[in-house]
C-alpha cells in the first residue's frame, strides 16, 4: 500500500478501471491505455493537462450504473467523469510539491465538468491533508452541480475538514436546497455550533413566513436543551405533519428528558430521516 | 414541494401578456451564436428562454476596458466555461463558447504573448466551439500578429474560426481578413465572417466564407435591412446573431428578426437556416455541439438543482413577477 494514499491505490485504481470496462468499447479502452502509457514519455504535466480535458472526446458521456467501491459511493456518474477520476490516478507521487502544484493547475483552469470530476475525486487524490483548503474554496461555488459533487456521496469533506468548513457545507448545502441526507458523515459530524447556528436560520425562516427544511432538525436533535426545546415543541405542533415526523426524530436522538417525554408520545419506530426526506423530495 | 422556496404552478407561468413578435414565432427554436451574456442579466436570459432561444455562443471579447493582467484574462476565460455555462443552464439554454484574444487588446503586446500561452489551456475545453472573436479592430500590426497566430492554433486544434471585422474601415478590414485565412491555408468553411453588411456580404458569400450578420441597433445591422439581405442573398452560409453586450443591443435580436421575416413573407425554411440550422452546421466543425444537449441542458438541471421537485419543469428559474411591486 502506498502510504501517500490513505487507501490501496493499485486496487481502488484497478477497480474503476474494470467499470470503465464494463462501460465503454474497446476503442475508448485503447485510447486510456495509449495516454496512460505516453505519460511516462516527456513533457508528463502537458500530457496529463491535455488527457484529462480531452477525455469527454473519446469517451463519450454515456451514464455509469451507480455502485460501491470500498469507501465510496459512485453515484450518478457518466463515463468521462468516471474516466477523469481513474486519470487522477495514474498521476505520479514521485515528487509532493509537483503533484500538488499539478492537481491544482487543473482546478485552476477547469470548465463546470472538470470541477465536477475534480472535486468528486477529493478521497482519491494523494496526501488528502493537503486539500482541505480547496475543498473550502469549493464549497463557496455557486454552481449547484460542483457543490454536489463535493456534498453528496463524498466522504472526504467529514473525514478531513476542520470544524468551520464542515459547517459551512453543511449550512450551504441546507441553504441551496441540496437533500442533505446523501452528505456522507452528517450525523458523525454533527455539532453544538453548527446546531446553534441552524436554529438562527430556523428563526430567520421563521420571521420572513418562510418554511424551514424539515430536515434541518436532524442536526439539532443531538443538542436539544431548554434553549433549544421550545423550537422543537413548536414544529411539533406544526400543522405539516412531515414537520411533527421530524420533531419526532429529533427528540429521539435526545438526551434531554422533556424531549424523551414528548417522544414517548407517539412511536417513532416507523419514522426515519429518509422517510422525511423522501417526502419532501 | 421542498424546503426553502415556496414555488406553484403559477410561479413557472410565462407572463400572460405576450408582445405580437412572440405570437408570430411561437415553437421555433433559434440558436444566437454570438452573445456576450457576461454583460447581461438573468432577466435577459428569461426572456431569451421565452423567446424560445435554445443555445448561445459566447465569444471571448473586450469587456469594455482594458485588462492591465493576464490573471484577469485567465479568470474571463475560465468564467466562459463555467460560471457563465452554469447561469445559462439555469434558464434551460445551452451555452457554448469560443476562445481568443480580441483585437483591440492584442495591441498591448506583452501582455498578448502571455494571453496567446494560456489560450490552449482553453481550446480544448468541452463546449469551445472556436477561436474567437479575433481579426482587426485598428488594422495594426500588432493586430495583424496575433491573429495569424491564432489562425494557426485554430488550424492546429481543428477549431473553427470567428472573424470579428472592424467598424472602420470595415470592407478592406473583412477582405484583408479573409486573405490572410487564406494565406494560412485555412478552409473558408471552417471561417465565419462576423458583423457583415450590404457593402461585405456578397464577396464572403462568393469566396465560400460563412457570412454572419448582427442585428444591433443604430450601429450595425438593423433588421429591416437584414430582411431585405435574405431576399436578395437567399440563406445558404448566412447567419444572424445580436451581438448583445455592455452597449444598447438587443439579446432578443434573432427572435425579433424571425418573427420579422415571417411577416415579410421569407420562407419558413430559410428562416430556420439563418436563425438556427446555419450556425449549428459551421460551429458544429468542433465536434463539440451535441444537439440533443438543447434538451439535455433542461433536464440535467432540473435535478441536480431542484432534486427533481415535480413543480420545477424545463429547468426553469423561478420566476420574478416584473409588473409587480411586491418582492418575495
Amino acid at each position: 500500500m502506498d502510504a501517500i494514499y490513505h487507501y490501496d491505490r493499485n486496487k481502488i485504481s484497478t477497480l474503476l478501471y474494470s467499470i470503465i470496462q464494463q462501460n465503454s468499447n474497446q476503442q475508448v479502452q485503447e485510447w486510456l491505455q495509449q495516454q496512460k502509457s505516453k505519460l511516462e514519455e516527456s513533457n508528463a504535466t502537458q500530457r496529463f493537462y491535455g488527457t484529462f480535458t480531452a477525455i469527454p472526446r473519446f469517451t463519450g458521456k454515456n451514464s455509469i450504473p451507480d455502485t460501491t467501491i470500498p469507501g465510496f459511493f459512485i453515484h450518478g456518474y457518466t463515463l468521462d467523469r468516471l474516466a477523469r477520476m481513474w486519470w487522477l490516478l495514474q498521476l505520479p507521487t514521485e515528487n509532493k510539491d509537483q503533484y500538488i502544484q499539478t492537481i491544482e493547475g487543473l482546478f485552476g483552469a477547469a470548465d463546470m465538468n472538470e470541477q465536477i470530476a475534480l472535486y468528486g475525486a477529493l478521497p482519491l487524490l494523494a496526501w488528502p491533508e493537503e486539500w482541505k483548503l480547496r475543498t473550502a474554496e469549493g464549497i463557496r461555488s455557486n454552481i449547484g452541480p460542483v457543490l454536489e459533487a463535493i456534498m453528496l456521496h463524498n466522504p472526504y469533506p467529514a473525514a478531513y475538514l476542520e470544524e468551520a468548513a464542515w459547517n459551512q457545507l453543511v449550512m450551504k448545502a441546507i441553504f441551496t436546497d441540496k437533500p442533505i441526507h446523501l452528505i456522507t458523515g452528517l450525523d458523525k459530524r454533527a455539532n453544538r455550533k453548527l446546531a446553534d447556528t441552524l436554529r438562527d436560520y430556523a428563526h430567520e425562516r421563521w420571521a420572513a413566513g418562510r418554511t424551514v427544511n424539515p430536515l434541518l432538525w436532524r442536526l439539532i436533535g443531538p443538542f436539544i436543551d431548554e434553549g433549544s426545546f421550545p423550537d422543537i415543541v413548536r414544529v411539533w405542533h406544526s400543522e405539516n405533519s412531515v414537520e411533527r415526523d421530524a420533531a419526532a426524530l429529533a427528540c429521539a436522538a435526545s438526551t434531554y428528558a422533556p424531549a424523551q417525554q414528548l417522544v414517548k408520545e407517539i412511536s417513532t419506530t416507523t419514522l426515519s430521516w429518509d422517510s422525511v426526506a423522501a417526502r419532501i423530495a | 414541494m421542498c424546503c426553502s422556496h415556496e414555488l406553484t404552478e403559477k410561479n413557472l407561468q410565462p407572463l400572460t401578456v405576450n408582445p405580437a413578435f412572440l405570437e408570430r414565432i411561437k415553437g421555433m427554436r433559434f440558436f444566437d451564436p454570438h452573445i456576450h451574456m457576461t454583460s447581461r442579466t438573468t432577466d435577459d436570459y428569461q426572456a431569451m428562454a421565452d423567446a424560445g432561444i435554445a443555445a448561445i455562443i459566447e465569444p471571448s471579447f473586450w469587456l469594455g476596458q482594458p485588462r492591465t493582467g493576464i490573471d484577469t484574462f485567465r479568470d474571463y476565460f475560465n468564467s466562459l466555461i463555467g460560471w457563465e455555462r452554469f447561469r445559462a443552464s439555469q434558464f434551460g439554454i445551452k451555452h457554448y463558447t469560443t476562445i481568443g484574444l480580441n483585437s483591440k487588446e492584442a495591441n498591448n503586446e506583452k501582455l498578448a504573448e502571455a494571453v496567446m500561452e494560456i489560450l490552449p489551456l482553453f481550446v480544448y475545453k468541452e463546449g469551445v466551439v472556436g477561436i474567437g472573436e479575433i481579426g482587426f479592430d485598428d488594422q495594426t500590426p500588432a493586430e495583424e500578429k496575433y491573429y495569424r497566430a491564432q489562425l494557426e492554433l485554430a488550424k492546429e486544434a481543428g477549431l473553427p474560426v470567428q472573424i470579428h471585422t472592424p467598424h472602420r474601415d470595415k470592407k478592406k478590414g473583412t477582405q484583408r481578413s479573409m486573405d490572410i485565412a487564406i494565406e494560412h491555408g485555412l478552409d473558408p468553411r471552417m471561417v465565419i465572417v462576423d458583423h457583415n453588411n450590404e457593402e461585405t456580404v456578397q464577396e464572403v458569400l462568393d469566396r465560400g466564407f460563412w457570412a454572419a450578420f448582427t442585428i444591433y441597433p443604430f450601429t450595425k445591422m438593423g433588421n429591416e435591412r437584414m430582411v431585405e439581405v435574405v431576399k436578395q442573398y437567399g440563406s445558404e452560409r448566412i447567419m444572424i446573431n445580436s451581438a448583445a453586450d455592455w452597449g444598447i443591443s438587443d439579446p432578443l435580436a434573432v427572435p425579433k428578426t424571425a418573427a420579422l421575416m415571417h411577416e415579410s413573407g421569407i420562407d419558413l425554411n430559410d428562416i430556420h437556416l439563418v436563425t438556427f440550422r446555419n450556425a449549428i452546421s459551421a460551429f458544429a466543425q468542433s465536434g463539440q455541439i451535441n444537439e440533443s444537449d438543447f434538451e439535455a441542458v433542461k433536464e440535467i438541471d432540473q435535478s441536480l438543482k431542484f432534486n427533481g421537485s415535480t413543480v420545477l419543469r424545463g429547468g426553469q428559474q423561478p420566476r420574478r413577477d416584473n409588473l409587480s411591486n411586491i418582492i418575495k
